[in-house]
């Protein structure tokens, strides 16, 4: 994957409080959840990605050139900002225009990209309504799409979906991944899990400060060896099931719970490597196979010692 | 088209340029005042002391009595009339620029508008002078613009008679002045809208700097005539005294009034320096 967003052991303190140490990430084309807890360093991450705080040590590297000291590159950059307070005296239309402007658009193509944002996000009809006028998912839309009008390469959204109507809801995921899929580099933050569970499996995860993981969710859980991977399989030969399975070395414990066994494993990939040829050396009839834990919700509980959302 | 299906282009800085970003965020908020009736009306009214000044130039040439008019008033028609003229403004340009200026950046960071203008290609200084611009258009408004349309009218009623001075040497002398001071008084402005988030605030502290000022040393200058230091706008009008080539009529002098009103900007701009930040970083 080649990245397009870079950070250099990026660190930013405020007095003394260090609210992001020695970070290094690489983000490439597709989509990349940005998780954390409440005072994690998220939202100061965000912004140094954003390029609208400075790191106090360390790079922000946007097509390998400097952020903040080089403007020109912000052309590539959408940036939907999580405030929900917008220029309400303007209409959409007239506060697109003026972001539009400000990237140097004009004329023709400044009203092209402005009505294609607008369609895009489904506020063609409210376009020449006051902002002030508008819903709480009005407004967000209205973020977005100022946000994606001048078709950046760069998307970084921060918790886009808030105050959103399910079938919006529904809507602005949809693009975010199309956008992802055309290789735009989508960074999304929020915390809300299952909202970035239903977008990608590519996260950053930071805690206290630090980049805890990087990566593929299934990689990450893998990659956790004090917490076994478990997987339920549903079979009407549960007994047989477990019998055969916990005879495997790959295998580091195994219930029965009615119709499913529950298996523990350290070696996830290896495990589900070999698990085709056991079941049919022995004739196992299986109706599901599910891994209980490599859920965005498990690993990032597993990585962090806590249980989100209760903090 | 939608933008998921415009299609990916990969970073080649190409991308066209259109206006620079200062332009689209002056042109708005210059245009924004201009849709509101009263606010034109405001306007308007502004402009009727350079209507009366007009009318006296032409009544007194077609009384064929041009000397009379060089009394020193801020009717005459001399470099002493029209820098009494734009301190006579001033009172208009305290209105419109704080109904115009006074949530020009306080408005923006109580929106969130900075984050937004700053993640875009465009510098604080870009920012700045942006809506720099808009406190200056309308200090224009008010002062410079009907000052060039009296000149302008002056040297064509009277056929050239006002001469030289009112072709060239009167307007160059008000630009310039016009420039200074207008300068000042919008980087003050935006450093004051810098300092708040709440219009009602940045009214008020721009108000009392204007008019307040000038009360208290109007007050004070009775115990000690060098109070009239206090006034804002009596320093701003004495430093003008070196753009007219005209004489003082106060102890201090012009040149440290000059001196006054520049450290005035200076401390504006290290204000708006500070104060202007993308987002508001709690530790």
């Amino acid at each position: 994957m080649s990245a397009i967003l870079k950070t250099e052991r990026v660190s930013k303190w405020f007095g003394e409080v260090i609210a992001v140490n020695d970070c290094t990430l690489n983000a490439g084309p597709g989509v990349t959840g940005l998780l954390g807890l409440n005072g994690a360093g998220k939202t100061t991450l965000f912004k140094m990605l954003a390029g609208l705080i400075n790191p106090s040590h360390g790079e922000v590297l946007l097509f390998d050139r400097k952020l903040r000291r080089d403007s020109e590159v912000f052309r590539k950059v959408g940036f939907c900002p999580e405030s929900d307070a917008l220029f309400d005296w303007l209409t959409g239309y007239e506060f697109l225009v003026l972001m539009l402007r400000l990237m140097g658009f004009s004329g023709d193509e400044l009203e092209q990209a402005c009505r294609g944002a607008l369609a895009t996000v489904g506020l063609t009809d409210a376009a020449d309504k006051r902002i002030g006028s508008y819903s709480k998912g009005m407004r967000q839309k209205i973020k977005m799409a100022q946000a994606l009008a001048h078709n950046p390469d760069v998307i970084l959204l921060d918790e886009p979906l808030n105050g959103m109507d399910p079938v919006s809801r529904r809507d602005i995921v949809r693009l975010i991944e199309q956008l992802g899929q055309q290789g735009k580099c989508v960074i999304v933050s929020s915390h809300i899990l299952p909202e970035i569970e239903t977008m990608t499996r590519s996260i950053i995860l930071i805690h206290n400060g630090k980049l805890l993981a990087e990566g593929d969710v299934t990689e990450i859980r893998e990659a956790i060896d004090d917490h076994p991977t478990v997987v339920a399989i549903s079979s009407p030969q549960t007994r047989k099931l477990a019998l055969i399975i916990a005879a495997k070395e790959l295998v580091a414990g195994v219930e029965v719970d009615q119709n499913d066994v529950i298996i523990r494993t350290d070696h996830a990939a290896a495990f589900y490597k070999e698990l085709p040829g056991w079941l049919l050396e022995n004739g196992l009839e299986v109706t599901s196979i599910r891994t209980l834990d490599d859920s965005l919700q498990a690993v990032f509980e597993y990585l962090t010692g806590d249980h989100y959302g209760h903090k | 088209m939608p933008v998921y299906q415009r299609g990916y282009r990969s970073w080649d800085q190409s991308t066209k340029r259109g206006a620079p970003p200062w332009w689209a965020i002056a042109r708005r908020g210059i245009s924004s005042p201009l849709g509101s009736r009263r606010f034109m009306l405001l306007l308007m009214a502004a402009l009727i002391p350079a209507v009366v000044k007009g009318g006296f130039l032409w009544f007194s040439w077609k009384m064929g009595d041009m000397g009379n008019l060089l009394t020193g008033g801020w009717t005459d028609i001399t470099a002493v009339g029209f820098h009494h003229f734009l301190n006579t403004q001033m009172l208009f340009v305290a209105i419109v620029t704080t109904l115009v200026g006074s949530d020009l950046i306080a408005g923006d960071k109580r929106e969130g508008g900075l984050a937004l203008y700053l993640s875009r290609p465009l510098s604080v200084r870009d920012y700045v002078f942006g809506k720099g611009l808009i406190n200056l258009f309308y200090y224009f408004m008010v002062t410079l613009f009907p000052a060039l349309a009296i000149c302008i009218f002056g040297y064509l009623v009277t056929r050239g008679s006002t001469g030289m001075d009112m072709l060239f040497l009167i307007p160059i002398q008000t630009v310039s002045y016009c420039l200074f001071a207008g300068t000042v008084l919008s980087l003050t402005l935006l450093a004051i809208s810098a300092m708040g988030t709440r219009k009602v605030f940045v009214s008020l502290w721009w108000v009392l700097l204007l008019l307040g000022t000038e009360a208290i040393s109007q007050v004070f200058c009775f115990i000690n005539p060098w109070l009239r230091v206090i006034s804002f706008t009596e320093m701003i009008h004495n430093a003008g005294h070196i753009f007219y080539g005209t004489g003082t009529t106060i102890l201090i002098s012009p040149y440290a009034s000059l001196a006054i009103v520049t450290a005035w900007g200076v401390g504006a701009f290290l204000v708006l320096r500070k104060k202007i930040r993308p987002v508001e970083v709690v530790s």
